[in-house]
């Protein structure tokens, strides 16, 4: 059986439809991520399944109990919120206590758990303070806390790790996981951010304009992309314009324009179609001879160091440019402005996609 | 950031014209307050005494018209927050096309001059007035209800007139409650009337608390409606005042009432900030 069930679950504002017929089923224990682009409908889905927002369509389960007209109060969920959300006229020890106390929890039942969610996000001395006087991350962990005591049935993340900075949200990923892995809860993430989602996630779903893409593991999304909106939202992406040069079985050869050639191992479109073509960067060879077969010959036009990765922007034709990445040290990290090289392309990571389906 | 020295500079035309124009005239009126008076003739020269103030303390009459002042401000307030509360709600969180026009339904009333409105109120509560003569009709009384030269004129008057000034300053501080803590109240598993009771009350406290002060400095220093309302006898501490100075050129005794009403409404703000914040857990 499954821990949270969507059925056709949609919903519009007047014409505005903000999350398009939407089914799925989430296994116990499981982490699932939904990710997208800001107004694809993820939070509305999120929102919709605390019973913060109606449904239009279609109807949300909870293990077997339809919660579709339930309260928000009466779903037995936790929610986290982007903004912390804490009740700032309370202490830490009350933040956590309230949703206990609301279930008649007292005495030292109430205690035990209190200082057992606090002890969890490793905030057990920080009882008697207000959130005002923690860190932004001390006071997300006090609203996971706040949201685990009660012993929800699924706990749901509404971007939580946004107002973070980079490194301190590297430390809650991680935090979090272990934390979801220990206690086998089922959870519900949403999040823009894709290194979060793919890092953290059982499955993730991707959604466009309210519309999902695709629900698969990590290693789909990322490697076997349904849609050519996936392509070009996961990964780094090149997007370059060309045709459909030549269909052979399911693949072909594209044309990028400039007169060069790609191969591509999927391609749904028929030979001399206009269509987008999405190259991740991180599967691009880059060799300082270019003397391989079947590899594109090119001039470094751009070199950007970023630390572990260097990315090059290669020019192939005029109006065609390549962004590539190696590794920083290795013998393709020093790469001399205007030097030629050549560029092997794994034609699986090359994805045509019609001009409109491309990501906004 | 504006460094402490800009910022002396900014202030400094406000602060010069009050310290001018109301610090030092004050201060002026602070000798008069113990000096004594000799009817006919004005204040004794070089005597002074605490008597105008003993009086305040032990005068059946003073006293009487400070605890009048004192419930009346009260009830004022009480009045206005219970009334206001609901409509600021309203206002705030009710669906976004009605809150220009409830604000401005809201403020207009302000617009007109406040001694038109207080003969609004005579005009409505006199015995031969508007209500008494509908309840009549409807044979519901059959004697005018007793509504002016009393507490119950001058509550429904001064309530009527400092409504806007609780529900602006309510509407400013319900707008500030962020949605999200009350929809994590929800998932926690607060019914709506917890929400509200447990979430957006205490944190829209820093508005009850402003608004309530601000209306209760109003009343209690209310001039022209307990005047026209409560007529020459039924007097507040506002009107005594005036009538100490003007009619019995009794300027002593006056300075000294107006001491012991400043007074007053400082202790009561700051009594009733600190409750209020520690009930709101803001100490």
């Amino acid at each position: 059986m499954s821990a949270l069930t969507f059925e056709r679950l949609g919903k519009s504002y007047g014409d505005a439809t903000v999350v398009q017929d939407v089914s799925l089923a989430i296994k116990e224990g499981e982490f699932v991520s939904l990710l997208g682009p800001s107004g694809c409908g993820k939070t509305t889905i999120l929102r919709m399944v605390a019973g913060l927002v109606t449904p239009s369509r279609g109807r949300i389960l909870i293990g077997s109990d339809d919660v579709t007209a339930l309260p928000p109060n009466k779903r037995g969920l936790g929610l986290v919120f982007q903004s912390y959300a804490l009740f700032p006229h309370l202490t830490v020890y009350e933040n956590v206590a309230f949703g206990l106390r609301r279930r008649k929890v007292a005495g030292a039942e109430l205690e035990k758990r209190v200082k057992e969610a606090l002890a969890m996000v490793r905030l057990g001395a920080f009882g008697e303070r207000y959130p005002r006087q923690l860190s932004g991350g001390q006071q997300q962990r006090v609203a996971i806390a706040r949201a685990l005591a009660p012993h929800p049935r699924v706990l749901l993340f509404d971007e939580p790790l946004s107002n973070l900075d980079a490194q301190l949200r590297d430390e809650m990923q991680i935090e979090l996981k272990r934390l979801q892995r220990g206690l086998g809860i089922t959870t519900l993430f949403v999040t823009h951010d894709q290194g979060e989602a793919l890092s953290m996630s059982d499955r993730v779903g991707v959604m466009a304009k309210g519309v999902m893409q695709q629900f698969a593991t990590p290693e789909d999304i990322y490697h076997r992309p349904a849609t050519g909106f996936v392509a070009s939202f996961i990964g780094k992406p090149n997007r370059l314009t060309g045709s459909v040069a030549l269909r052979n079985g399911a693949g072909g050869t594209l044309s990028l324009g400039g007169g060069l050639k790609l191969p591509a191992s999927l391609i749904d479109q028929p030979e001399g179609a206009k269509v987008d073509i999405v190259i991740r960067q991180e599967a691009i060879r880059l060799h300082r001879d270019g003397t391989e077969t079947g590899a594109l010959a090119g001039t470094i036009a751009l070199r950007s160091f970023s630390g572990a990765r260097v990315q090059y922007v290669v020019k192939l034709a005029e109006q065609v440019e390549l962004v590539a990445e190696a590794p920083s040290s290795g013998p393709d990290s020093e790469l001399a402005i205007g030097s030629s090289v050549a560029l092997a392309i794994d034609p699986a990571s090359v994805f045509a996609m019609s001009a409109e389906g491309t990501a906004a | 950031m504006i460094a402490p020295r800009h910022g002396l500079m900014l202030i400094a035309p406000l602060a010069l014209v009050l310290a001018g124009f109301f610090l030092v005239p004050v201060l002026m009126m602070l000798p008069t307050s113990f000096a004594e008076y000799v009817p006919g003739a004005g204040l004794a020269k070089g005597v002074w005494t605490l008597e105008n103030y003993t009086r305040i303390v032990t005068d059946d009459y003073y006293r009487e018209v400070i605890w009048r002042t004192l419930g009346l401000g009260l009830f004022v307030t009480l009045a206005c927050l219970v009334m206001g509360y609901p409509l600021a709600y309203l206002i705030a969180r009710g669906p976004e096309r009605w809150r220009v026009p409830l604000i401005l339904l809201v403020i207009f009333p302000m617009m007109l001059n406040l001694v038109v409105r207080s003969f609004g109120w005579i005009a409505l509560l006199a015995n031969r007035g508007l209500v008494n003569n509908l309840l009549i009709d409807l044979g519901l009384i059959s004697a005018p209800l007793k509504l002016m030269f009393n507490l119950t004129g001058l509550m429904i008057g001064l309530t009527h007139i400092y409504l806007p000034f609780m529900v602006l300053m309510l509407v400013a501080a319900i707008r500030n409650v962020p949605r999200d803590v009350e929809s994590a109240a929800a998932t926690l598993g607060s019914s709506r009337l917890h929400v509200f009771t447990s979430v957006t009350l205490p944190l829209s406290a820093p508005g009850i608390l402003a608004g309530s002060i601000l209306v209760f400095v109003l009343t209690i220093s209310a001039l022209v409606t307990p005047r026209m309302l409560g007529g020459p006898t039924y007097k507040v501490m506002a009107t005594l005042i005036y009538d100490e100075f003007m009619q019995l050129l009794d300027w002593p005794s006056g300075s000294a009432l107006s001491f012991a009403l400043t007074f007053m409404a400082i202790g009561v703000i700051w009594l009733s900030s600190r409750l209020t914040k520690r009930w709101a857990g803001m100490a």
